[in-house]
C-alpha cells in the first residue's frame, strides 16, 4: 500500500477516535489529553486539549504540577518515539490542512502566493508558534486568565460551529466571539494560501512537539552524500523545508512525501540513531 | 551513534515512567476528565447560554453563598422562594410555585424538600421571612440581585462556567413576573418551568467540574 494512503487511513481512524464522545454515540469521555490540537468543547470530543490543561495549570498565578506535566508527558512519550509524526499522521487539524493543501498548491502558481512562502523573513515566522505558546498559553493565563482559549480558531471550528448547529437558539455569542470569528477567517485564508500555514507558523502544540524531532527514534534521514540536489523533495514538502539539507528538522512532520518523491530513493524513515 | 541511542532510550524511560507514575499515584486522570472533558467550556466556545433571566456569579456585596445552598447545590439546582405574611404578590405566586413542583405546604411553614423536575433533582427551599431562621432570612440579601428588597422573590442557584472554573451562578426574579410579560398563572408557570429547565441544563453541563459534586 502506498505511504500516503496509509497516512490517510491513519488520519481518518484518529479523527474518528478523537470523536467518540458524542452522548450515546458511544459517549466515550476519557481523562486523557489529546497529543494533538483538538478542542474538548467539541460535542463529540473524547479527551482534553493539551493547551487547556496547561492553561489551567498556571491559571491566575496558581500552579498545578499535575495538570502541567500530564499533557507534556503524553506529548513527550509520543514525541520521543515518533517526533512530530503526530502532526502529519494523527492531528485532525493537520488532516484539514491536507485537504486545503491541494488548494494552497494551486494558489501557489500565482506570483503573490508564491512570494508569501519565500520571503527571507519567512523562516523567522516559524518562531511565532513558540512565542504564542509562551505568551498566550502560559504568561497570559498566569497573569490574567485564559486568553488563548477565548480566541482559539480550532475551538471555533471544532466546538463553536458544531454546538451552534446542534443547539440552535440555545446560546448567544460572548464578547470574544467577534474577535474569534475574525481569527478563524484569517486561519482559513492562511491555510488556503499557504500549505500547512497553521502548522508552520502558529500551532502551539506543534511548538511543544517540535523539539522532540531532535531526539525521536523515528525520523527522516537523507543520504546527503549521493544527493543530487534536484529539490523534488523540497518542492513536495508541505512544511516548506529544505529537505536535502535537513537533519532532524523540528519542522518535519514525517508525512513521508519527500520519501515517496525522491527519484533516487535517498530519503527514508529511520527507526533509531542519528 | 550508540551514545545517542542510549540517550533516546533514557529519555523514553524517564518520560514514560513519569507518565505511568502520574496515572498510578495521582488523581490526574479524573481531574482532567471531570474538570475539563466533562465540563462544557464556554471560553472555548466563545458562547454564553441563552436564558430567560440574567444569571450572574456575583452575589450582593460579594457575600458568600449560604451553607445550606451549597449543600443542596451538590445534589442539583436550588430553587428558593421568598415570601412574607402580608404580601399580595406572594399570594399570587404561592399556587404557581406549588404547581411548579407539585408540593403542598402552608404559607407560614418552613419548607425544604428535594423534588424531581424533568428527571433532575431540585432542592426547593421555601422561606417566609417572618418565620424563617436568621440564615434563611439573610440569604435573601445575598441573592437580591437587583437590590429590590421586596417579596415575592424567586431565586434559582445553578452551576456556571466562569473562565475555567465551575462556580455557583444564580438569578432572582421578582414580583408576579409581569416584567417578563406574564399576566396569568399559566404564563407564570410556563416561565418558571422554562427557567428551571435552563438552570438544570446549565447544571448538567458543569456538574462534573463542581468540586463538591
Amino acid at each position: 500500500m502506498k505511504l500516503q494512503i496509509k497516512r490517510l487511513i491513519s488520519q481518518l481512524i484518529l479523527f474518528f477516535s478523537a470523536n467518540l464522545g458524542y452522548p450515546h454515540y458511544p459517549g466515550l469521555k476519557t481523562g486523557f489529553c489529546y497529543p494533538f490540537f483538538y478542542c474538548q468543547a467539541c460535542p463529540a470530543s473524547t479527551s482534553a486539549c493539551p493547551l487547556r490543561s496547561l492553561e489551567e495549570s498556571v491559571d491566575h498565578g496558581n500552579f498545578s504540577w499535575r495538570l502541567f506535566f500530564f499533557p507534556l508527558l503524553i506529548l513527550g512519550v509520543l514525541g520521543v518515539v515518533v517526533g512530530r509524526a503526530v502532526c502529519g499522521w494523527a492531528c485532525p487539524i493537520g488532516f484539514l490542512q491536507r485537504g486545503t493543501g491541494t488548494v494552497a498548491r494551486r494558489v501557489k502558481k500565482y506570483r503573490f502566493a508564491r512570494k508569501l512562502g519565500t520571503y527571507k523573513a519567512e523562516r523567522y515566522f516559524r518562531y511565532i508558534k513558540y512565542v504564542l505558546l509562551i505568551a498566550f498559553v502560559f504568561v497570559t493565563s498566569y497573569l490574567i486568565g485564559f486568553i488563548f482559549t477565548d480566541i482559539c480558531p480550532v475551538g471555533f471550528l471544532t466546538g463553536t460551529i458544531p454546538v451552534l448547529l446542534l443547539n440552535p437558539g440555545k446560546f448567544v455569542p460572548n464578547y470574544f466571539f467577534p474577535v474569534a470569528l475574525v481569527i478563524v477567517i484569517l486561519f482559513l485564508v492562511l491555510i488556503l494560501l499557504i500549505e500547512r500555514g497553521w502548522c508552520r507558523y502558529f500551532c502551539p502544540v506543534g511548538a511543544l512537539l517540535a523539539p522532540f524531532n531532535k531526539i525521536s527514534f523515528l525520523h527522516v534521514s537523507v543520504n546527503t552524500t549521493n544527493c543530487t540536489h534536484c529539490n523534488v523533495c523540497s518542492y513536495q514538502c508541505p512544511m516548506g523545508i529544505d529537505v536535502a539539507n535537513m537533519h532532524r528538522d523540528p519542522e518535519c512532520i514525517l508525512c513521508g512525501k519527500c520519501v515517496t518523491a525522491c527519484p533516487n530513493e535517498l530519503i527514508a524513515f529511520e527507526g533509531r540513531g542519528r | 551513534m550508540k551514545k545517542f541511542v542510549v540517550l533516546q532510550v533514557c529519555v523514553f524511560i524517564v518520560i514514560s515512567g513519569a507518565l505511568g507514575g502520574m496515572f498510578a499515584f495521582t488523581p490526574v486522570y479524573n481531574e482532567v476528565r471531570s474538570g475539563i472533558v466533562l465540563v462544557l467550556c464556554l471560553s472555548c466556545l466563545k458562547l454564553e447560554p441563552k436564558t430567560l433571566a440574567d444569571f450572574t456569579f456575583v452575589t450582593v456585596d460579594n457575600q458568600p453563598h449560604p451553607g445550606f445552598v451549597l449543600e443542596n447545590l451538590s445534589h442539583g439546582v436550588v430553587f428558593l422562594f421568598y415570601s412574607e405574611d402580608s404580601c399580595a404578590g406572594c399570594d399570587v405566586m404561592y399556587p404557581v410555585i406549588k404547581d411548579l413542583f407539585s408540593v403542598e405546604f402552608g404559607k407560614q411553614d418552613m419548607f425544604h424538600t428535594r423534588v424531581t423536575f424533568e428527571n433532575a433533582t431540585v432542592g426547593y427551599v421555601y422561606v417566609n421571612i417572618n418565620h424563617a431562621t436568621d440564615e434563611l432570612r439573610n440569604s435573601e440579601r445575598v441573592y437580591d440581585k437587583d437590590q429590590i428588597h421586596g417579596n415575592p422573590m424567586c431565586t434559582i442557584v445553578t452551576l456556571g462556567y466562569d473562565n475555567g472554573k465551575v462556580r455557583p451562578k444564580y438569578t432572582s426574579v421578582y414580583g408576579t413576573l409581569t416584567t417578563f410579560g406574564c399576566q396569568t398563572d399559566a404564563e407564570r408557570l410556563v416561565f418558571l418551568q422554562q427557567l428551571v429547565h435552563e438552570s438544570i441544563e446549565m447544571y448538567n453541563q458543569n456538574k462534573a467540574g463542581y468540586p463538591h459534586h
